[in-house]
């Protein structure tokens, strides 16, 4: 490993990034629960950004040769999330597709994994405390 | 794409709801009411909702995929209901017609409440909206410690 923050501590930022943009998103659809018209919005990064960590290995694998071209994405930081109205929802009389129900767990499950992803960081930066200080000493 | 977006869209929410309250709280009390200055009984007032982009200039709502699909909520309007008034037969009442009939708001009370019961869900959903995001950015600062 040539860099302090490894790919780990990348893929984790950029997804408590992306969490904030979804928490974002979902509270503007309870917002706008009651808004005639208004369609429920969905954001999705969860593939992409595996991809970009290149979890199954393919970029790798892809460039044996100096001919071939990488498959997986440009890093981390070219991950984009993609914001789209979700397809998903019942229309209702004034063609709302909110479902309050769901938008609250949806909430409450990013909060978590918000959560989580903080925890593993701090512990990320908690090994490399323990490095820098000398193991405690 | 920040904490701040995220709690003035929800309470974008908030002030919405407390408005539709507003309304509905006027609605209820002057269920009777026969004398207002437009003339006439008391007409039904109604919110119009409507989605506002939530991005800080117009450069970041065009370009800014994000930003783009982040929406305010805001009261455009508050119209008066067109419903004929319903008519009573009380003669004696100093608003009535010649024919003694007393023109009374077209006011249906259980869908008032009902109304409201939505509205206070609503603006509890929000709070809750707003809770989270909080939580979050109060975690969030805890990074490194």
């Amino acid at each position: 490993m040539n860099r302090l923050f490894d790919k780990t501590t990348e893929g984790l930022a950029a997804s408590i990034n992306f969490r904030l943009m979804r928490n974002n998103i979902t509270a503007a659809n309870i917002a706008n629960a009651e808004t005639p018209n208004y369609k429920a919005k969905k954001v999705d990064f969860e593939k992409a950004l595996s991809r970009a960590l290149d979890i199954e290995g393919l970029s790798q694998a892809s460039t044996s040769h100096a001919d071939h071209q990488a498959v997986g994405a440009d890093g981390v930081s070219g991950v984009r999330v993609d914001v789209y109205d979700n397809p998903e929802g019942n229309l209702s009389n004034d063609k709302n597709t909110v479902d309050l129900e769901k938008e609250m767990a949806k909430l409450a499950e990013n909060t978590i994994l918000y959560k989580a992803a903080l925890q593993l960081i701090n512990k990320k930066l908690g090994a490399l405390k323990y490095a820098a200080t000398n193991g405690g000493r | 794409m920040d904490f701040s977006s995220a709690l003035r869209v929800s309470s974008s929410g908030l002030t919405a709801q407390r408005t539709r309250m507003n309304t509905i709280s006027s609605n209820i009390a002057n269920i009777n009411t026969t004398r207002t200055d437009e003339g006439g009984p008391y007409r039904r007032k109604d919110v119009v909702f409507e989605a506002i982009p939530d991005g800080k200039t117009f450069g970041d709502v065009l370009t800014a995929l994000p930003e783009r699909n982040l929406n305010r909520v805001q009261v455009t309007d508050i119209i008066p209901d067109r419903k004929a008034p319903i008519l009573k037969y009380e003669p004696n009442h100093p608003d009535a017609d010649e024919k003694g009939y007393v023109a009374y708001p077209n006011i249906n009370l259980m869908a008032e409440m009902t109304n409201m019961i939505q509205a206070t869900r609503a603006y509890e959903a929000n709070i809750s909206a707003m809770q989270s995001s909080k939580d979050m950015a109060m975690s969030a600062l805890e990074i490194g410690r």
